[in-house]
């Protein structure tokens, strides 16, 4: 049963909020005359807040497929709408503290970011191949604009070129496979999909849109072999808008990749409380195999790299590896395990960037391990902050990160998938070298410059809200894991 | 009538010039056309498809497909033209900063 | 449907031209990397020139093209593009009603935003 278009105006709320702020800031930015002010950074923060607020109230019996199926109203959705949001809001108050963009007109900056959050608004919630494809693109699009935002830097627009290629190819591949699918099914509905598929036998045309698909799903959340542009991307971005990346587009990435698999190749199994595949594709292999790949490749480069900045991305990766676990393992337990990580994932991994542009302001754009050394003497908040975020990102206890890992590793045991278990062991010593790399250097090398770094209001606030999750999580999680595992409910199911 | 299969050819020929385009190319430009190729050839499979089982629903992907490369375009030409007055050149090998 | 993607059918009418067309192809591709692999390689300057024989060129033939045509090129796709979706609600305009009319109405306006946001950013102005 799909709500009409009319009736389904209620519950897009959210994204109408945003839709709304993102025109007031071009009218805004058209009528002032003063470009490079807070106020459009304020106006976003409302419209986010607002945004946050309205997709939060589910009301009871939630799960509705709105807009003639165009998109669903559903606990997974929501979930992902307040995840990305959330993240958007820290990425605003980053913005307006990072010193990288003084002197620069910000309005088209949260033009962007914006776009980018309505964008995976609609990806969290598109049960139809045309809505997917063309929240993918709005998506992708304003990202690339914002990895170029510093248009007279080559680094920036370098990255950005590099973007576009890599973007628009994999996107193009992946919708070849969607051309496939909606010839060999007549319908755009990915329930329908679904359902036309589990009914034929497998076919090569099948196979192969599978796998066409999943190109382009692996480069929104940069998998490895298709996470090429990402370090560049992260390095040449913005640093707010590499923290951004490194959260936002890869959740809503996560959010369509379980929601397009699990409609198109997989049903619920009635006799227990896990999917069977439904289709002779053995994708569950095929992104295991991703999984152990990418969470390798990420962590391996990561060790080399002195750049913060470059190796947050890389380290990036590797948490993508380990989500995917989850993924492959066909039970509600592990798309939970995705969700709660994908939720303590959000509070470390900005934390650490928040920390990186604090000191990047004190030192001039300062962003290599060596810019850190004596954090601890010069700053110790940010430097215990960024310890806090770097141990809960190698998931050690009692931080956060380790409940998120033994959640994801637990199911994989459960399943028997013991390889991946010790692959994703292994990674995590391998993670263990390179962050506490960072910490050596922060509490045990000399400083070049023995100034005390001044840490203002409203940064300390922000790493407060994000130092308190994770060290809660890493001790009273069951909050969150029920709000996971409530909303794995999905639509199609 | 011709068979809906030669169309299918005629897009997988399409949207093959693409991706060699892609890869083989080293200026940015070219790469950007091949990539309006591909798109061009994956919404040939989308009429051809829409046409034979009767659903408009193809020919709206492919509306929907050519305003989006028209957007990508529009960007990826406004970066070139940026990356063109930093560097003077379009050619991806040099596009050498960022590496490994 | 189980049909749809299948091999090219034999009996098929246009088979022949598709065989053509596949002759003409590997021909053509054919000599061109037969000339590379096996033809003698012999480049001086002559070789080189724009004309092998002939009045040499005045000046560069690749004349630079001004950034202004590519922002008006750019600015024309797109607001080309976005008036195509005119032309199916037009088709349909009784059948859609008021509803249609009103969403079309928010279609609109927030492209006269994109519109006035480059106007006001001097994207319109030739000098």
């Amino acid at each position: 049963m799909s709500l009409g278009n009319l009736a389904s105006v209620g519950y897009f709320l959210p994204e109408l909020t945003v839709t709304a702020t993102i025109l007031l800031l071009i009218l805004m930015h058209v009528v002032t005359k003063s470009p490079r002010s807070n106020a459009f950074g304020f106006l976003s923060l409302v419209g986010v807040g607002a945004a946050i607020l309205l997709s939060g109230i589910v009301p009871a019996g939630a799960g509705k497929s709105i807009f003639e199926g165009m998109a669903a109203y559903d606990g997974f959705a929501v979930f992902f709408k307040v995840l990305t949001a959330l993240a958007t809001l820290v990425v605003i108050f980053m913005t307006m503290d990072s010193r990288e963009m003084d002197g620069r007109s910000q309005a088209e900056y949260y033009i962007f970011l914006l776009s980018t959050l309505l964008g995976m608004f609609l990806l969290s919630s598109a049960t139809d191949i045309v809505m997917l494809y063309l929240s993918l693109e709005l998506v992708s699009i304003p990202s690339y604009l914002l990895a170029g935002y510093f248009k007279g830097r080559e680094r920036s627009t370098e990255a950005a070129m590099k973007y576009v290629v890599f973007g628009a190819t994999a996107s193009g591949v992946m919708i070849y496979g969607f051309s496939f699918l909606f010839g060999l099914t007549g319908t755009t509905q990915i329930a329908e999909i679904g359902r036309s598929l589990a009914a034929g036998k497998a076919t090569l045309p099948m196979l192969l849109a599978s796998v066409m698909v999943a190109v382009g799903f692996g480069y929104k959340i940069a998998a490895v072999p298709f996470h090429m542009w990402s370090p560049d991307v992260y390095e040449g971005a913005p640093t707010p808008a590499t923290a951004f990346f490194s959260v936002g587009p890869k959740a809503a990435g996560f959010a369509v990749l379980v929601r397009f698999y699990y409609t198109v190749f997989a049903a619920p199994d009635p006799g227990s409380a896990l999917w069977r595949l439904t289709s002779a594709v053995d994708w569950p292999l095929l992104f295991a195999a991703l999984s152990a790949v990418t969470m390798t490749v990420g962590n391996l480069v990561a060790v080399k790299q002195d750049n913060v900045k470059r190796l947050l991305a890389y380290s990036s990766i590797a948490h993508a590896g380990y989500m995917l676990m989850g993924f492959v393992l066909l039970s509600p337990a592990g798309l939970k395990a995705i969700l709660f990580y994908l939720v303590v994932y959000l509070f470390m991994n900005l934390g650490a960037f928040y920390v990186v542009i604090l000191v990047s302001n004190a030192t001039n754009g300062g962003e290599d391990i060596s810019d850190f050394a004596g954090l601890g003497s010069r700053a110790p908040f940010a430097a215990v902050s960024l310890a806090v975020f770097l141990f809960a990102l190698t998931g050690i206890p009692p931080f956060s990160g380790f409940i998120g890992k033994v959640y994801l590793f637990a199911e994989v045991i459960n399943r028997g998938v013991y390889w991946l278990v010790v692959v994703a062991g292994l990674n995590s010593v391998v993670a263990l070298y390179y962050y506490a790399r960072i910490v050596r250097s922060m509490f045990l090398d000399e400083p070049t410059d023995t100034a005390a770094i001044a840490v203002p209001g409203v940064p300390r606030a922000m790493l407060l809200l994000m130092v308190a999750p994770t060290l809660i999580l890493g001790v009273y999680w069951e909050p969150v894991a029920r709000i996971a595992s409530d909303s794995i409910r999905m639509i199609a199911f | 009538m011709v068979e809906p299969s030669a169309y299918l050819l005629l897009s997988a020929i399409l949207f093959c010039i693409g991706v060699v385009g892609v890869v083989m190319r080293r200026n940015v430009l070219i790469i950007l056309m091949s990539v309006e190729l591909m798109l061009n050839g994956v919404n040939v499979a989308f009429v051809a498809a829409g046409s034979y089982l009767g659903d408009v629903a193809g020919g709206i992907f492919a509306f929907m497909v050519m305003t989006v490369a028209a957007a990508e375009a529009a960007v990826g030409l406004a970066l070139l033209i940026a990356l063109y007055r930093l560097k003077e050149t379009i050619d991806v090998t040099e596009l050498r900063i960022l590496k490994w | 449907m189980a049909g749809f993607i299948e091999t090219v059918r034999f009996s098929d009418p246009y088979f022949p031209i598709f065989v053509l067309l596949v002759i003409a192809l590997v021909t053509a591709v054919g000599m061109v990397f037969l000339s590379q692999a096996t033809g003698p390689r012999k480049y001086d300057k002559i070789k080189y020139s724009v004309y092998e024989c002939g009045v040499d060129p005045l000046a560069p033939a690749s004349e630079r093209v001004s950034v202004k045509f590519y922002l008006i090129a750019i600015l024309f796709i797109l607001f080309d593009l976005e008036a195509t979706f005119l032309y199916p609600w037009a088709v349909l305009f009784r059948s859609l009603g008021l509803f249609g009319f009103i969403e079309m109405i928010i279609f609109v306006g927030i492209l006269m935003v994109g519109l006035v946001y480059a106007w006001k950013k001097g994207a319109l102005e030739w000098q």
